[in-house]
């Protein structure tokens, strides 16, 4: 099935910037969880080796058999995510988890794959100018009832990181004038609807907070500030690697999940900041750059969407961090702790590398 | 190049809406850095700040408090090991259920707890509250096994002021209580909300002294409160022990002889000034109410109508009643307006300036000089002397003798009393001075007033022979006490001084008090509480109820030793119910110093 024309074309810089990316990421959940029972460093090392083989494993199968097949592993998904909910038990106060004998996953982190694959497969034969009503419905759709499930775990963080998703496609397809006005009074509608009658009293609490955190220092304005204080007392050099003290006595919190970004301000300073960003940009150049290595449209929509997706992630995560945007639970891709979020990640961008490295196949 | 054309779609647009999003994403990393520079360069110091404050606390050490002895080294006042329980607001989860929880754990109301908290609550999270103290090691050790469960508690020991021998001297050493808001505005050296400070007595006065120096921790935590290293520590510096004046022995036989009456009892060294015992009573225990809190006992002693509190032998305003004859006698033969030898006759009641004055004795005394009138305490006779005085000279000799002002003693809240006189009257009751006043200041009644240790420092100047000291509780005071004399003839003292003797000795009114050997010399005194009119109404047996009984004296009668000096509130007669308390102190005294 691979062929060593496709071996040669795989985009070892992008996987090479995967994998640093990564690793540098062990090395931060290191400093901020090496005086915690459970050796996390050594855990997600393994996660790693373990997302590497899926990455390549996923790249022996050609995209386009994926897509074919994609309705199939959306409604697995579906079936398990509605399956948790169900019969799950309560991990965290959620039910986003599938507690196996020696790790759990949250298989709302995988379904992203699916969703991608299903609006790939939906699309790849789409030649209009501009979204008709029922794909407009359809794609809704698509994103929607995962996005329900695992807003009912409750986890809204991950629901949240589905939206890209849609508005890749969106973005992608085109929108007409009169459908983004329609669009925005439906998103304002929601937001009213489920301002008073989806959130709950802590979630919204974390939205009004985002505007005043100092009202309420020990409540839900503590993580923003303990955060915004841990970065800005990095200053320009940092305080060293494993000593930031904001993180080291732990006063800052979720250190080596959602705010490992904030470690990283805090132990290497403005510099630390600037590789890391660096870096990440580089990444997501390299995502960007692929689109044009597609040779057809529903490869073209993976990679679009993927980009999307993780810059999105990247930049609420960041944003959290200096209090632009409310603590959604949202991890840094890549960097923060967790096996199912790197795994889907390394799928994802192995959905990248299989478009790109086939684009010079004939069918 | 035409058959690519067919495999191959035009996916220009696609990548170009790409290139803009990507070019959206680079102006987002501009922005972000832009932000960060703000954060990590412009705001660096004060999030610096922040984060030092984070994880520096400071534990305060506290000093043990000085010790209080007597004069012989035997220890009124120690400091025992007790426990207290805090609260430190920024380890709560979740404050509320915090409060519930802790409520059930130690068996606290949550009104009370949460009360408690509130009064506090201006003080910076990270610092404790305390919600219990005076806690023994039982009582600690079931929180203590539950701390896991309870990181907003914490823990610790704190010496805790302790009255051996409980309600002794009680008045005389005062207690402790949480300092209050104002005496910390008030405050030279640094002290904190829930300190205990002395509020009364020795405890308050000497409170500089007594204290010490706290120690200071710097330790770093982390954000469960829990201790990770120390940065610096200053150890604490114990108070500086205080050894008083106080004769336990006396002091001990002082309050067994008041014990079920209302009264004060001084005794001080003539030559010193040194106070051997001061009671008051009723009294109370001050270990049941050194707490931070206010329990039931602190109320009950607040509300009860005999002033457990007060101490009378400093704050007891009293008419000095007869005793005020000894100020009169030395008035009388300083000022010569009569001979020693002139002799009034007492047919037990008199006119003066159409007014009835009687004696206290129905009988009469007969004719009656200045020496018997002093052994008998004839009224008449000071009626008649104080008539050619005139109030203005009997304020004069009185305010001579340390009357109408402070003795200067060191415990906090004395009263000064009052001299009458026409200028007095005038400015406070906007009232002439009527000559009858004058008749009743002369054998101590009328608006006069004394306190019982004025009586006692009194007595000492007669004691000394016109020498006046002033009386103190501290042993090792570095300053001198303050001494004077008066500007009147030894022999004139002497000449009241046998008065005096003779009242104790040759079967005057003070005879209860003598002791075999001691020659004690002495003065009663019984104060009128009620008007005459009233008392008429009342009945005699109702009179003699309602008279305060007064004694002082001293012996021996050449170089005295030992000034005492009681009253005792209704307690009738002086010669009949102070005259024997005091001979038992006399007694007491000489049994112990003859040895």
């Amino acid at each position: 099935m691979i062929d060593r024309n496709q071996v040669r074309n795989i985009d070892w810089v992008l996987i090479g910037l995967l994998i640093l990316n990564s690793v540098i990421g062990i090395a931060f959940i290191h400093s901020s969880s090496h005086y915690l029972p459970g050796n996390h460093a050594l855990k997600q090392f393994f996660w790693l080796l373990a997302a590497l083989i899926a990455l390549f494993v996923f790249l022996s199968v050609n995209y386009t058999i994926l897509i074919a097949y994609s309705l199939y592993f959306y409604s697995i998904t579906i079936i398990i995510l509605s399956g948790i909910l169900l019969f799950g038990r309560l991990t965290a106060g959620t039910k986003s988890w599938i507690v196996l004998p020696f790790f759990r996953i949250q298989p709302s982190e995988i379904t992203k794959i699916a969703v991608i694959l299903v609006l790939a497969h939906m699309f790849s034969t789409y030649r209009k100018g501009s979204l008709s009503i029922g794909h407009g419905v359809l794609s809704i759709l698509i994103v929607g009832i995962p996005v329900l499930l695992v807003g009912l775990q409750p986890d809204l963080g991950t629901a949240l990181t589905y939206i890209p998703i849609l508005l890749a496609v969106f973005v992608m397809v085109g929108l007409k004038r009169r459908t983004i006005i329609i669009f925005v009074i439906l998103a304002l509608l929601l937001g009213i609807v489920g301002w008073s009658a989806v959130l709950k009293d802590y979630q919204k609490e974390r939205i009004t907070t985002l505007l005043t955190p100092e009202k309420d220092p020990l409540g839900s304005g503590y993580q923003t500030i303990q955060s915004k204080i841990a970065i800005g007392s990095g200053g320009f050099l940092g305080k060293g690697y494993k000593k930031g003290t904001q993180s080291q006595l732990r006063f800052l919190p979720a250190r080596h999940t959602d705010f490992i970004f904030s470690v990283i301000g805090e132990e290497f300073g403005f510099i630390g900041v600037i590789v890391t960003f660096l870096l990440y940009f580089l990444f997501l150049a390299r995502l960007f750059q692929s689109v044009s290595k597609s040779r057809d449209r529903a490869g073209a929509f993976i990679i679009y969407m993927v980009a999307g997706m993780i810059a999105f992630q990247f930049f609420v995560n960041v944003f959290m961090t200096i209090g632009l945007f409310p603590i959604a639970g949202v991890p840094l891709p890549l960097f923060s702790y967790g096996g199912s979020s790197l795994l889907t990640n390394f799928l994802a961008v192995s959905l990248v590398i299989n478009v790109s490295m086939r684009r010079f196949v004939n069918v | 190049m035409k058959k690519e054309k067919k495999i191959y779609e035009d996916l220009t647009p696609i990548q170009n809406k790409a290139q803009i999003t990507f070019i959206l994403v680079g102006t987002i990393f501009l922005f972000l850095l832009f932000f960060f520079w703000k954060i990590q360069i412009l705001d660096h110091n004060k999030f610096w700040r922040q984060s030092e404050a984070n994880r520096i606390r400071e534990i305060i050490l506290p000093p043990q408090r000085g010790l209080i002895e007597d004069r012989n080294g035997i220890i009124l006042a120690t400091n025992i090991a007790s426990f207290q329980i805090s609260i430190i607001r920024e380890n709560c989860q979740d404050i509320e259920q915090s409060y519930q929880k802790i409520s059930r754990l130690l068996g606290l109301e949550l009104s009370v707890l949460r009360e408690r908290i509130e009064k506090y609550k201006f003080l910076p999270m990270f610092q404790p509250i305390v919600i219990m103290d005076n806690l023994d090691v039982n009582e600690v050790s079931r929180v203590k096994a539950r701390q896991a469960e309870f990181p907003e508690l914490i823990i610790q020991s704190e010496p805790k002021r302790n009255y051996p021998y409980e309600a002794l001297a009680a008045h005389v050493l005062g207690y402790l209580q949480e300092i209050s808001q104002e005496e910390i505005r008030q405050s030279i050296s640094q002290r904190r909300p829930g300190d205990l400070v002395g509020k009364t007595g020795i405890e308050k006065e000497y409170e500089s002294l007594l204290v010490g120096k706290e120690g200071r921790v710097l330790e770093i935590a982390d954000s469960l409160g829990r201790r990770v290293g120390e940065i610096s520590r200053v150890g604490s510096y114990p108070g500086r022990d205080i050894r008083l004046t106080l004769d336990f022995a006396l002091q001990r036989k002082a309050e067994e002889l008041l014990e079920g009456r209302e009264g004060a009892v001084v005794v001080l060294d003539p030559r010193t000034g040194e106070i051997l015992a001061l009671a008051s009573f009723p009294t109370f225990d001050p270990n049941k109410f050194i707490s931070r809190f206010s329990p039931e006992e602190w109320l009950n002693l607040l509300r009860d109508p005999d002033f457990p509190l007060e101490n009378r032998a400093i704050r007891g305003l009293y008419a000095p009643g007869s005793i005020f004859k000894l100020a009169m006698s030395l008035g009388v033969l300083d000022s010569q307006v009569v001979s020693e030898w002139k002799t009034y006759y007492c047919t037990g009641s008199t006119r003066i300036y159409g007014h009835p004055f009687a004696c206290w004795f129905k009988g009469g005394h007969g004719s009656v000089n200045l020496i018997n009138g002093i052994k008998n305490s004839c009224n008449i006779y000071f009626y008649q002397v104080g008539k050619l005085m005139g109030i203005e000279e009997i304020a004069k000799y009185a305010r001579m003798l340390g009357l109408g002002s402070l003795t200067g003693i060191d415990l906090p809240g004395e009263k000064e009393g009052l001299v009458p006189d026409p200028d007095w009257k005038r400015k406070v009751r906007n009232e002439p001075w009527y000559p009858g006043e004058t008749i009743s200041v002369s054998i101590g009644q009328g608006p006069i007033q004394v306190t019982p240790l004025q009586i006692a420092a009194y007595t000492a100047l007669f004691a000394n022979r016109g020498k006046s000291v002033s009386p103190y509780l501290y042993k090792n005071k570095s300053v001198p006490t303050s001494e004077g004399q008066a500007d009147i003839q030894e022999s004139i003292f002497e000449k009241v001084i046998t008065g005096m003797w003779k009242s104790a000795n040759e079967g005057g009114t003070g005879r209860a008090a003598s002791v075999q050997g001691f020659d004690v010399c002495s003065k009663t005194g019984s104060t009128q509480v009620v008007s005459t009119a009233t008392a008429k109404k009342l009945g005699e047996r109702e009179k003699i109820i309602k008279t305060h009984s007064w004694f002082t004296g001293f012996a021996p009668r050449e170089n005295p030793e030992i000034v005492v000096t009681i009253i005792v509130e209704y307690g009738g007669m002086g010669g009949a119910t102070a005259a024997p308390l005091a001979g038992e102190i006399f007694r007491l005294y000489r049994e112990n110093h003859d040895r």
